[in-house]
């Protein structure tokens, strides 16, 4: 318990709470700039296990704030999941880490909640967490919603059955493409840090049983403009009318997605499925392609720069088209450079 | 008789103004302050139906009363991470 002795001092934690978090189960969806934070807290922290999903690959332009993350890593092109596991591995060897890279949709988000104690929201997009929420009053753990853009940022832990839900506070997925992205306004690396320290110390009393502690409110903060305030969400009127935590109407969960591509929105990029995956062999592709323009490929992950896009193709087939918003054009160019 | 007026990251953009006064006498609900400033920057309704509304730092709904002497503010939800 060395290790941890300054944590076992801090007395809301004690050697107590330091054995709950050597027993907690904690599921990270999204290891961009939250989560490569939230992620290196809870491990230095000592967790029992922490899964880490994320559908992306370490890109040059993520180093400015994704603080887990090498030159290396983004020479290599290596998935999130992937480099984000070798790094926090060498910090503590002690915690079970699970890479998983996937998309986390309402196909896959049933088997990744299973046995957990807590969901973290390191995720880009509404969408998705708008889907964690489901998920979260489904299988009753609790999350913590967190996000920034530019310089300011918010944060807000959910505990079912005790505090509102999402969508008691945003009846409404916001439409696509009307509120900033970091791809769209950029952002400053100490936003991402405040708002992931702030959910972390929710994670934390979460994870070692001071759920009283649990800060009821909406915390909002924006360093450049030197502001923070916070909404009080206590006197929110809980009347069962939410869809979701009142009715128990789980619209994310069931809206499977049918489609096989999904515009990611501010990131100018599309992701694409293969109606059944199964694993691809990147040699012959790389080969068929480099005669098109750079290819390069490791274990994980093939990418080549063809007709002024990049393609990134996983192993299971999925692959993100960067360079356009178009659906139709994405399916065009995986079906004529990969095949279906 | 006034109403002090709020606004937060991409709204402040939009608006050109963090912070700002209306007359509370014109105003019975949050959402007719915020229908006031989205007849000057109509690019406000975009935003309507998904953002944070608080008065004197509590969450409200948007037909929420208002009174002299109170704060409101109005936050954007963000999805970046």
């Amino acid at each position: 318990m060395e290790r941890y002795s300054r944590q076992v001092l801090f007395q809301p934690i004690g050697r107590e709470g330091q054995e709950k978090l050597g027993r907690a189960r904690v599921l990270l969806v999204g290891c961009g700039a939250l989560g490569s934070v939230l992620a290196e807290i809870l491990v230095r922290a000592g967790i029992g296990r922490l899964t880490l999903a994320d559908r992306d690959y370490v890109d040059e332009s993520n180093l400015q704030r994704q603080s887990l993350y090498t030159e290396a890593d983004a020479r290599e092109g290596l998935p999130k999941a992937v480099a984000a596991v070798r790094h926090l591995r060498e910090i503590n060897s002690a915690v079970e880490i699970v890479e998983r890279i996937a998309d986390v949709n309402a196909l896959s988000v049933a088997s990744l909640v299973q046995e957990q104690d807590l969901i973290l929201d390191g995720t880009d997009n509404f969408e998705t967490r708008y889907l964690l929420n489901d998920a979260s009053l489904k299988w009753n753990i609790p999350w913590i919603y967190g996000a920034c853009v530019g310089s300011y940022g918010l944060c807000l832990a959910f505990l079912p059955g005790l505090t509102a839900c999402l969508r008691c506070v945003l009846q409404q997925l916001p439409p696509p493409g009307s509120s900033p992205t970091c791809d769209t306004s950029g952002v400053v690396g100490p936003i991402v840090h405040l708002v992931a320290a702030l959910q972390a110390a929710e994670a934390l009393k979460i994870l070692t049983g001071n759920l009283r502690q649990v800060n009821r409110k909406v915390v909002t903060v924006d360093v450049w403009e030197n502001r923070v305030a916070t909404l009080d969400l206590s006197q929110l009127n809980r009347d069962g009318r939410c869809p979701a935590c009142g009715q128990r109407r789980f619209e994310f969960l069931e809206g499977a997605h049918e489609g096989r591509t999904q515009a990611l929105c501010g990131r100018n990029a599309v992701q694409i499925w293969r109606s059944s995956p199964r694993p691809v062999d990147f040699k012959p592709i790389a080969e068929r392609l480099a005669r098109l323009g750079p290819v390069q490929y490791n274990e994980f992950l093939l990418r080549a720069h063809v007709d002024n896009l990049e393609i990134a193709l996983f192993r299971d087939g999925r692959g993100i088209i960067r360079g356009t918003q178009n659906s139709d054009e994405a399916q065009r160019i995986y079906a004529k450079y990969i095949g279906n | 008789m006034s109403i002090k007026v709020l606004f937060f990251a991409s709204l402040a953009d939009l608006t050109g103004m963090r912070e700002t006064e209306v007359d509370s006498r014109a105003h019975t609900s949050v959402a007719s302050i915020y229908t006031k400033f989205a007849r000057d920057f109509p690019r406000l309704e975009e935003h309507r139906a998904s953002l944070l509304y608080a008065v004197n730092s509590e969450f409200v709904q948007p037909d929420s009363p208002v009174h002299d002497g109170d704060e409101v503010a109005f936050f954007p939800p963000v999805s970046g991470g």
